[in-house]
């Protein structure tokens, strides 16, 4: 009874939790942001970029992370920061992601164990 | 001084050594991949995986069947035949570079050593026109397909019967890579080739069923539902990589003609059907 | 004798009544909050039983079967009896995460590794499975 309560009562102090950061969060954002955003986006953008070339240099490019840097371009180009920021990341953890899939079968290409 | 002769020496045989090492016998990989599936599918006779996955399938092999009575294939045999015939501007054809005639699918794709790369069929197309002053065909759509519809369509019958000479390195390299290439995890969703078409062939992907690895390269160009019109094997593998999300290659890129090699070695022995309708 | 048992009744109803106000309110309480609860792990449920049908997101239909759902796939077992299969939920989540962990050849798509689904998304879906 008592685990019941307590498991009912958590998600709201977390709730409260969470809205309080929000909230502290928009209040400290836009002070140090706006100007340096787009700065921001410009630095992860090419950090993408050279991720997805890296992976591409190997063979290991994903089908969408060219995709989304355009995308993530034209979002910031928009205003749409937010967008553009997510996008991009998004972009640099595929082109990571491409390059280590492929660079750990460099050389170490698993064959399956039922055609040895 | 002598030490570094030693040295020089077992420097050398492990050089020569490492490959032999390195790469697998493409003679007994065959044995390997035909003997997998004749074990799954006892009850298939060998020449049928040439059909994938219709040859799995009887209900889908009897719509497949059905289609085959008007094949949606024929106008691009009739078009290539035309092409084939037509003179470039300097008066020759590919008969000149082709003296065997049409029928001659089953020479590709094959390792020349003067050029020292993997030739395909679609390769050795456009290196005849270039020979004869002519521009090459781009690697899509006509008149391309059009002619590989016809030579296929010519070369029914004859048995896929590629070669990986022993007597240049590169060759074995060439046929390494493409084996590489079909064994190797790609794209977000991280499948090889070998994932969906060895131990998962005969599943069903939703309602697609899975085709065998071995038969995959009988059929082409094929005429696919899905596309409606007619397309090289290098289509199909752009299509393949970007199912699971990874870039795709260019056609004839080198990495796909590796891949083509290894992959339609794995079918020797078995007899071209091309063109062929699929889903 | 009647008018004596509806009196003691009556008695008995009001002594009830009074003394067993506060249980029941407590008990009403909590049948609020648990089916508050129940509500919004409903609702869990659901959004991850439409992620696992959706092509774009788990799509794990496409190798499993899932009872009453159309055309499912067999490349993967049959998505049933889970909490006999994994006791232990976070171990279902882990290989919807990324299977080769356990499974080194395995085919499923490491949705969590290679960031096909997000956390939450993922969290979802293994809710929605380990009902199943």
């Amino acid at each position: 009874m008592k685990g019941r309560y307590a498991a009912a009562a958590q998600p709201r102090r977390l709730a409260t939790g969470s809205l309080l950061a929000v909230a502290l969060f928009s209040m400290v954002l836009p002070a140090g942001a706006g100007k340096a955003d787009r700065a921001e986006f410009d630095r992860l953008h090419a950090e993408a970029e050279q991720a997805r070339k890296k992976a591409d240099s190997i063979g290991g490019q994903w089908r969408d992370t060219a995709k989304f840097l355009k995308q993530a371009k034209a979002a910031a180009d928009a205003g749409e920061l937010d967008k553009a920021m997510k996008l991009a990341r998004r972009a640099k953890d595929e082109g990571e992601l491409g390059y280590r899939q492929a660079s750990s079968q460099k050389g170490n290409v698993q064959i399956p164990s039922y055609l040895k | 001084m002598t030490g570094k002769i030693l040295a020089g020496v077992l420097g050398a045989a492990c050089f020569a050594l490492a490959p032999a090492m390195l790469h697998a016998d493409p003679q007994s990989d065959l044995e390997v991949y035909q003997r997998f599936f004749k074990e799954k599918y006892p009850d298939i006779p060998f020449t049928q995986f040439a059909d994938g996955a219709y040859a799995l399938n009887e209900q889908m092999r009897e719509n497949w069947e059905a289609i085959e009575e008007f094949p949606p294939y024929g106008p691009f045999v009739d078009s290539g035949e035309r092409l084939w015939a037509a003179p470039f501007a300097n008066g020759k054809g590919y008969a000149d570079c082709f003296p065997d005639g049409p029928a001659m699918q089953h020479k590709f794709p094959r390792w020349d050593k003067e050029q020292g790369q993997v030739v395909t069929l679609s390769l050795a197309l456009n290196q005849c026109r270039e020979t004869h002053g002519e521009k090459p065909m781009k690697y899509k759509g006509s008149p391309l397909v059009d002619l590989l519809s016809y030579i296929a369509y010519q070369s029914r019958g004859k048995k896929i019967n590629v070669v990986v000479p022993k007597d240049d390195p590169r060759a074995m390299a060439a046929y390494q890579k493409g084996k590489d290439f079909y064994f190797t995890r790609r794209g977000q969703l991280n499948f090889s080739c070998a994932h969906c078409h060895f131990k998962n062939s005969g599943m069903s992907l939703r309602t697609d069923i899975l085709s065998t690895a071995v038969g995959q390269t009988t059929g082409w160009p094929v005429y696919r539902s899905k596309w409606g019109t007619a397309g090289t094997l290098h289509r199909r593998y752009t299509g393949c990589n970007k199912q699971v999300r990874a870039k795709p290659f260019k056609r004839e890129s080198e990495q796909y003609r590796n891949l083509e090699y290894f992959h339609t070695h794995m079918s020797n022995g078995l007899a071209l059907n091309g063109p062929a309708a699929r889903k | 004798m009647p008018s004596k048992t509806t009196n003691k009744k009556t008695d008995q109803t009001t002594g009830r009544t009074a003394r067993q106000l506060l249980p029941a309110l407590l008990a009403a309480l909590m049948l609020t909050a648990t089916a508050a609860l129940a509500g919004k792990h409903g609702a869990v449920i659901e959004e991850g039983k439409s992620l696992t049908f959706d092509r774009k997101k788990g799509n794990c239909l496409a190798c499993h079967y899932i009872a009453g759902a159309v055309s499912p796939g067999n490349i993967g077992p049959a998505l049933a009896g889970m909490k006999a299969r994994y006791p232990k939920k976070e171990d279902l989540r882990a290989r919807i995460w990324d299977v080769t962990e356990f499974a080194p050849e395995a085919m499923m798509p490491p949705f969590g590794r290679h960031k096909i689904l997000s956390e939450d998304e993922i969290t979802k879906i293994t809710e929605y499975i380990y009902t199943l």
